[in-house]
C-alpha cells in the first residue's frame, strides 16, 4: 500500500504539469489577496506572523522541489513498471 | 578597527587561495577529471546570485522598509519549479548551438540578428552599471568601515602626493584585475570555465559561512534568539515592528511591490548575464538542474535566515536604521569583536568579487561578440586575430567595471544598495518577453523582439536610470516633480498619470506593457525571414524527436568548399590547434572522399558545424557573418536545392513521385528479358520524369571496356560515341573504380580537362555517373545522366533514387547474363556428350579390329585339341595370343600381355603382332624368338613406357615335346593325371633391357595332358571383399574338368570368374588358350 502510494506520487511528480501547477500555486500564495490573510501584526511564537508564514512557506516549497528532484532521479528504477 | 596591513594580508591570502583553487580546477579539466561537473558545485556557482546586495543590502532593506527584502529570494525559489522544463530547454538549446551569452541566445533565436545582439548588449551594459556600482561601493565602504581608510589604501601611496582618487577606484582596479586573470585566459567562451566556477563555488561557501557565523553570533551571542529580538523591538517601538513586518497599502513594502519584486527576481535569476553564464553555459549535465532546483533555494534560505534578526539587532543597538546597509560589519565591531568583522568583510568581498568577475566576463563576451566582432569581421582574417580578440575581451572586462565605477561616482550615496540592484533587475527583465516567447512561440519574430526591447529599454532608462542620476543631484531640475516642459503626464516616476506605485512596480508595469505589446503585435504583423524561421523551429522544437526533423538538406553550396579551407578559416579565429581538434572531432568516422573532402551533401552540415564552432568564440551572429563572407570570397553561396519533385521536400519519407518512378522501373525490368529493351525503356522513363537532356548506359564488356550500350536524349555525339576504358582520368572511370556515384552539380568547377572540354561544348551544366551495381557486388556498368539547363539538380534524394534505379538495372543485367551463361553451359555439355559418344564408338570399332587380329579359331592339329578366347575388360586391351603352324606336326604358340589397357597398349600389341609375324617366317628356337623380339621392340616400349610379358612355346606333334621360353609372363599350367605343375623358365620382361638372354626348356607331353595358358586377368580378378581369384581356385576348377572339351573348360572358367567378381565388371582383360592331348 505504502509502496504503491509512493509509486503514484513519483509518477505524478515527474509530470511537467505538476511542476507548472506548483509554480502557479506558489505565485498565488505569495501575492495579494492570499497573502493578506497573514498580513497581521501578531507575534505567534514571538515571531511576526507574515515573516513566519514566508519562512515556513519557503522551507515547504524547498522540500517540494526536493521531492521533485528525487522523483526525476527515479526515472530508471520505476520506468519499467506499468 | 583593524590594522590596514592585516586586512590587506588576509584579503591577499584569500585571493591567492582562490587562484589556487581555480588553477587546480583548470588542471583537472585538462586531465578530463572535472571537479566542478557535479550538482553541488553547480548549485554553489548559481549562488553567485547572492552578491553584496544580499550580504549587506538585505539587512539595510529589512531595517528600512521591512519584509520586501524577501521576495528577491522567494522569486528564485518559485522559478525552481520551472527549471525542469524552462531552464532545461534553454540549456539544451545553448549546448546544441554553442551559445556564448544571453545576447547570443536571443539573437540566435531571431535569425542570428546582429542588430538584436548589439541592442541586448547595450541594454545589458547600461543595465548592469548600477549593479557593478553597488558591488564596488560595498567593497570600498566595507574596507573603510573596518580599517578607517578610504578605499583600498596602501601605505606606499602616502609617499607619492597623488591626487586622492575617488573612493572605490582601487576596488574597481583590484576587481578588474581579478576578473581579467580568471575569466579571459582563453578565447573560446562556449566551453566551461572550470577554474572560474570552482572559485565562485568557494566564494559561495565563504560568504554563506561568514553570514551564518555573524548572524548566529548576533542572534544567539548578543541576544537570546529571534523571539527575543522581536520581543525587544515590540517593547521599544511596536509601530516600527509592525511597519517592518507587514505589507502596507502603497509605495514600498506593499502588495504591489511584493508582486513586482517577485517578478523582477524571477526573471533576474535567469536573465542576468552572470546567472545565464553559470546556470546555462557552465552547466555540465542537464541532470544537475534537478538537484540545483532545491539546493539553490536552500542556500538562499540559509543566507537570509539571519537578515531580519541582524536588522532588528542593529536597530536595537544603534537606535535607528541609519547605516543599516553595513550592520553585518558594524555590529561585530560595536560588540568588540573585530575578528568577526574581518570574517564578515571576507564574506562581503567574496560576494562582490564573484559577482563582478562573472558579470564582467559575461558582459565582455557579449560586447566582443555583438558589438566589436561585427566590425572586426569586416577585416580580412589575419593570423594575429586570436591575440587581438582575447585582448579585446580583456578590454571589455575592464570597460564593464569602469562603467560601474563611473555610475557609482555619479550616484554616490543617495541610494540603498538593494535599490541600486533593483534598477539592474528591471533592465534584465526586459529580455523576458523575447526569450520566453522565443522558446515557446514560433511566430515570435525579430521585428517584435527588437521593438519590444527598445521600447522596454527606453521606458526603463526614463523611469529608473534617469531618476537615479537626477536624485544624486548632478542636475538640478524639476523634471521629477513637474515633468519635462511642465508636462505632468510625462513625469518619469508617474508616467501617464500612474501614481501610487513604488518606482519598481511603476517601471515594471510600463516597460513590460510596452515591451510585450510591441513584441506581440509586430510578431503578428510582420513575417519571418527564411533563416529566422529555421532558427525558430530549432529553438521551439529542440526536444522534438529526430524523426520529425527533415531528412534532406534543403540547401546546397554552389561551389564546393574543402575541409582544409574551412579549417584555415577557423584557425584565423580560434587558433590552429583548436581548429584541427574541432574538425577531427567532427569528422570522426564520416566518409571522406579521395580529394580529402566530404560528400557534397555533407557540406551544409559541415558549414553549420564551422558556424557553431566559431559561434563558441565569436557568438552566433558574428560566426554566421564570418562564414557567409568567407563563402562569398571564394565565390560560393548557399542556395536552395533544386526541388526535383516539387512536393515533399522536408518529409522524412520518400516522396510519392520517387516511389512512382521506382515502381515504373521495376515494371520495366519485369516486362522483358531482353536487356536492350529494358535499358531503352529505363532511359525513356528517366528522360520523361526528370528534367534530363541525355542519358547513357555503359556496360563492361569482355575486353574490360565500358561500352555504350544504350542512350537516349539529344546531342552528346562525343559522349555517346565513345566507350570508356577504366581510368580514374575520366569521371566515368572514377565512378566505376570507386564504386561511388560521381556527380557534379555545376560543371563550371570541374577540373578534369577532357571532361571540361566536352561539357563546355555540349553545354552540360550538371551530370551524374551512377555505378550499376547491386548491393555488395562490383559494378557492371555506369548509368550517366546529363542536364543542360539545371545547376544543382543532384540532391541527395535524387542521387539516392538514381542509385536505386541503377541497382535494379544491375539485377536485370545479372539475370540476363546468368541466363546467357546457363545457355552456354548447356551447349558445351551437349558438345562434350557428342564427342564422348564418338570416342566410344571409335573405341568400340578399335576393339572389334583388335579382336579380329587375334586368331579366329584355334588351329587343327592331329593329336591335340585347342581352344582359345580373349575377353577385353574395356574397349581395347593389351592381351594377345597367336598360333603359327609349321607343317602338319609343329605348332608355335605365343601368349602376351602389354601392361595397361589403353589405346597405347592396344597399338603396341598390334606392333608386337606385326613384328612377331615377321619373325615367325624364319624358324627359330623360342628363346631366340623372344630375344629378337625384345631387341626390336625395346625402343618403342621404352618410349611408350610400356612393357610386355610373353610366353612362347613350340609343340612338336611327332615327338609330343613342348619347348618353351618365358619373358616374365604368368606361368602356364600343365595338368597331368589329377596333378598339375607350372611351366617355368627364366627370362626378363620385354622392354626393360636391350640385351636379354632367355632360358629355353622343354617337356615331354603324354596323352591326357592339358596345357593351360592364360593372362593374369584371371587370377588377379577381385571380388567385393578385395579377395583375389587366385591360382588355386583356378587349378581346382581345371583339375575337375580334365575329361571335358577345351571349349567347355574356357566357358566354365569365364563363368566362374564373372560370378566371383559380380557385381563389378572385369577389371582386366582375360585371355586363355587350352591345349589338350588326345
Amino acid at each position: 500500500m505504502k509502496r504503491r502510494l509512493k509509486e503514484v506520487v513519483i509518477r505524478r511528480l515527474k509530470l511537467k504539469d505538476t511542476w507548472v501547477i506548483c509554480f502557479a500555486l506558489g505565485l498565488v500564495m505569495m501575492n495579494y489577496p492570499f497573502i493578506s490573510i497573514f498580513n497581521k501584526s501578531t507575534l505567534p511564537f514571538g515571531i511576526p506572523l507574515l515573516y513566519l508564514y514566508l519562512l515556513i512557506g519557503w522551507v515547504f516549497s524547498i522540500f517540494i522541489v526536493y521531492l521533485f528532484s528525487r522523483a526525476a532521479g527515479h526515472e530508471s528504477e520505476s520506468g519499467g513498471e506499468p | 578597527m583593524l590594522g590596514i596591513n592585516l586586512v590587506w594580508a588576509v584579503a591577499l591570502l584569500y585571493i591567492a587561495l582562490l587562484f589556487m583553487v581555480a588553477y587546480y580546477a583548470d588542471l583537472r579539466q585538462k586531465a578530463g577529471r572535472s571537479i566542478t561537473a557535479n550538482p553541488v558545485v553547480y548549485s554553489l556557482s548559481i549562488a553567485v546570485y547572492a552578491t553584496t546586495w544580499t550580504y549587506y543590502g538585505s539587512v539595510g532593506k529589512a531595517a528600512t522598509t521591512g519584509l520586501d527584502f524577501l521576495p528577491i529570494y522567494l522569486g528564485p525559489t518559485l522559478t525552481a519549479f520551472s527549471w525542469w522544463f524552462l531552464l532545461k530547454k534553454i540549456v539544451r538549446i545553448s549546448k546544441e548551438n554553442n551559445i556564448t551569452s544571453i545576447a547570443d541566445f536571443i539573437s540566435s533565436r531571431y535569425g542570428r540578428s546582429q542588430w538584436l545582439g548589439a541592442i541586448i548588449t547595450v541594454i545589458t551594459l547600461m543595465g548592469i552599471m548600477p549593479y557593478i556600482a553597488l558591488q564596488l561601493r560595498a567593497v570600498s565602504t566595507s574596507f573603510t568601515i573596518i580599517t578607517g581608510y578610504h578605499d583600498f589604501h596602501l601605505g606606499i601611496l602616502e609617499y607619492f602626493h597623488l591626487p586622492s582618487p575617488h573612493p572605490g577606484f582601487f576596488s574597481a582596479l583590484l576587481l578588474a584585475l581579478f576578473s581579467v586573470l580568471f575569466g579571459a585566459r582563453h578565447l573560446v567562451s562556449a566551453e566551461r570555465h572550470e577554474g572560474m566556477v570552482a572559485a565562485i563555488a568557494l566564494e559561495s561557501i565563504v560568504k554563506l559561512a561568514a553570514m551564518l557565523i555573524v548572524g548566529g553570533f548576533i542572534t544567539y551571542g548578543l541576544y537570546d534568539g529571534m523571539g527575543d529580538l522581536f520581543a525587544r523591538l515590540h517593547e521599544r517601538d511596536p509601530a516600527l515592528l509592525t511597519r517592518l513586518t507587514t505589507l502596507g497599502g502603497s509605495g514600498d513594502n506593499s502588495y504591489s511591490s511584493m508582486f513586482s519584486l517577485l517578478t523582477l527576481s524571477m526573471s533576474a535569476v535567469m536573465l542576468l548575464p552572470r546567472q545565464f553564464q553559470v546556470m546555462v553555459l557552465e552547466n555540465a549535465r542537464e541532470e544537475h538542474l534537478n538537484s540545483a532546483a532545491w539546493r539553490f533555494p536552500a542556500y538562499m534560505f540559509l543566507m537570509n535566515l539571519f537578515v531580519m534578526p541582524i536588522a532588528v539587532a542593529g536597530i536595537l543597538m544603534t537606535g535607528s536604521s541609519a547605516g543599516a546597509d553595513y550592520f553585518v560589519l558594524t555590529l561585530p565591531i560595536r560588540a568588540g569583536h573585530p575578528w568577526l568583522a574581518l570574517v564578515a568583510f571576507l564574506g562581503g568581498f567574496s560576494a562582490s568579487a564573484g559577482m563582478v568577475m562573472v558579470e564582467s566576463i559575461a558582459v565582455s563576451t557579449m560586447l566582443l561578440n555583438h558589438v566589436l566582432m561585427p566590425a572586426v569581421v569586416k577585416i580580412t582574417p589575419r593570423n594575429w586575430f586570436p591575440v587581438l580578440l582575447i585582448n579585446l575581451k580583456r578590454f571589455g572586462i575592464i570597460l564593464v567595471i569602469l562603467l560601474g565605477y563611473l555610475y557609482q561616482g555619479m550616484v554616490g550615496e543617495s541610494y540603498l544598495l538593494a535599490n541600486m540592484g533593483l534598477i539592474s533587475f528591471s533592465a534584465a527583465v526586459q529580455f523576458a518577453p523575447a526569450l520566453i516567447g522565443g522558446l515557446y512561440w514560433r511566430r515570435g519574430n525579430k521585428a517584435g523582439a527588437i521593438a519590444g526591447l527598445l521600447l522596454g529599454f527606453a521606458v526603463w532608462s526614463y523611469t529608473l536610470l534617469f531618476p537615479s542620476l537626477m536624485q544624486a543631484g548632478h542636475w538640478h531640475s524639476d523634471i521629477l516633480t513637474v515633468g519635462p516642459w511642465g508636462l505632468a503626464l510625462l513625469k518619469p516616476q508617474a508616467l501617464f498619470g500612474l501614481t501610487g506605485l513604488d518606482p519598481w512596480t511603476h517601471a515594471l508595469f510600463w516597460s513590460m506593457f510596452l515591451n510585450i505589446s510591441a513584441y506581440l503585435s509586430l510578431s503578428i504583423i510582420c513575417n519571418q525571414g527564411e533563416k529566422e524561421q529555421e532558427q525558430a523551429t530549432r529553438f521551439v522544437k529542440v526536444f522534438a524527436p529526430e524523426s520529425e526533423s527533415p531528412q534532406w538538406e534543403t540547401k546546397r553550396l554552389s561551389k564546393p568548399v574543402t575541409i582544409v579551407q574551412f579549417v584555415n578559416l577557423m584557425s584565423k579565429f580560434i587558433g590552429e590547434q583548436q581548429a584541427s581538434a574541432a574538425i577531427s572531432d567532427y569528422l570522426g568516422d564520416r566518409e571522406i572522399d579521395g580529394k580529402g573532402g566530404v560528400s557534397e551533401f555533407e557540406l551544409p552540415s559541415l558549414k553549420r558545424f564551422v558556424e557553431k564552432t566559431l559561434a563558441g568564440s565569436l557568438g552566433g551572429a558574428a560566426a554566421g557573418a564570418v562564414v557567409e563572407s568567407f563563402l562569398s570570397d571564394i565565390g560560393s553561396k548557399m542556395e536552395s536545392v533544386y526541388d526535383i519533385f516539387s512536393t515533399v521536400r522536408t518529409s522524412r519519407d520518400q516522396s510519392r513521385e520517387a516511389l512512382f518512378v521506382r515502381l515504373r522501373a521495376s515494371e520495366i525490368m519485369n516486362r522483358s528479358l531482353r536487356l536492350d529493351i529494358i535499358m531503352e525503356d529505363l532511359l525513356a522513363l528517366l528522360l520523361r520524369e526528370f528534367k534530363l537532356d541525355l542519358c547513357v548506359i555503359r556496360l563492361l564488356n569482355d575486353q574490360g571496356v565500358l561500352q555504350v550500350r544504350s542512350f537516349k536524349g539529344e546531342g552528346g555525339e562525343r559522349i555517346t560515341a565513345e566507350d570508356r576504358i577504366l581510368e580514374v582520368d575520366t569521371h566515368v572511370g572514377e565512378a566505376f573504380l570507386g564504386r561511388r556515384t560521381e556527380f557534379f552539380n555545376d560543371t563550371t568547377y570541374i577540373v578534369k580537362p577532357i571532361a571540361k572540354e566536352i561539357f563546355q561544348r555540349e553545354g552540360i551544366k550538371s551530370f551524374a555517373h551512377v555505378p550499376i551495381s547491386s548491393e555488395g557486388s562490383p559494378p557492371v556498368g555506369i548509368l550517366s545522366v546529363f542536364s543542360r539547363s539545371i545547376v544543382g539538380l543532384f540532391t541527395e534524394q535524387f542521387v539516392e533514387l538514381l542509385e536505386s534505379l541503377a541497382g535494379q538495372l544491375a539485377q536485370a543485367v545479372r539475370i540476363v547474363s546468368e541466363r546467357e551463361a546457363r545457355e552456354g553451359e548447356r551447349r558445351q555439355k551437349e558438345a562434350a556428350q557428342l564427342e564422348n559418344a564418338r570416342v566410344t564408338r571409335d573405341l568400340e570399332l578399335a576393339k572389334q579390329i583388335q579382336l579380329s587380329l587375334l586368331p579366329e579359331s584355334a588351329p587343327q592339329l592331329a593329336g591335340v585339341r585347342i581352344a582359345c578366347r580373349c575377353t577385353p575388360a574395356t574397349h581395347v586391351g593389351g592381351d594377345y595370343y597367336d598360333f603359327f603352324q609349321r607343317g602338319n606336326d609343329q605348332l608355335d604358340l605365343v601368349m602376351a600381355d602389354v601392361s595397361g589397357h589403353s589405346v597405347g597398349a592396344a597399338l603396341i600389341m598390334v606392333e608386337t603382332r606385326s613384328v612377331l609375324r615377321a619373325q615367325m617366317q624364319t624358324t627359330m628356337s623360342t628363346r631366340e624368338t623372344l630375344r629378337v623380339l625384345n631387341e626390336l621392340l625395346y625402343d618403342d616400349l621404352t618410349r611408350a613406357e610400356l612393357f610386355i610379358t610373353m610366353f612362347c612355346c613350340t609343340y612338336d606333334g611327332a615327338h609330343r615335346t613342348l619347348s618353351y621360353a618365358n619373358a616374365g609372363h604368368t606361368r602356364p599350367l600343365l595338368f597331368r593325371a589329377g596333378s598339375w605343375r607350372e611351366l617355368d623358365a627364366d627370362g626378363l620382361i620385354l622392354g626393360v633391357k636391350q640385351e636379354v638372354l632367355f632360358e629355353e626348356k622343354s617337356v615331354q607331353l603324354e596323352s591326357g595332358d592339358l596345357l593351360f595358358l592364360y593372362t593374369d586377368g584371371i587370377i588377379e580378378a577381385e571380388n567385393a571383399e578385395r579377395e583375389l581369384f587366385g591360382e588355386e581356385r583356378l587349378c581346382a576348377i581345371v583339375s575337375g574338368m580334365l575329361e571335358g572339351e577345351p571349349e567347355s573348360v574356357i566357358d566354365r572358367i569365364m563363368a566362374e570368374v564373372a560370378a566371383f567378381c559380380c557385381p563389378a565388371p572385369l577389371q582386366d582383360d582375360i585371355s586363355m588358350v587350352v591345349m589338350k592331348l588326345l
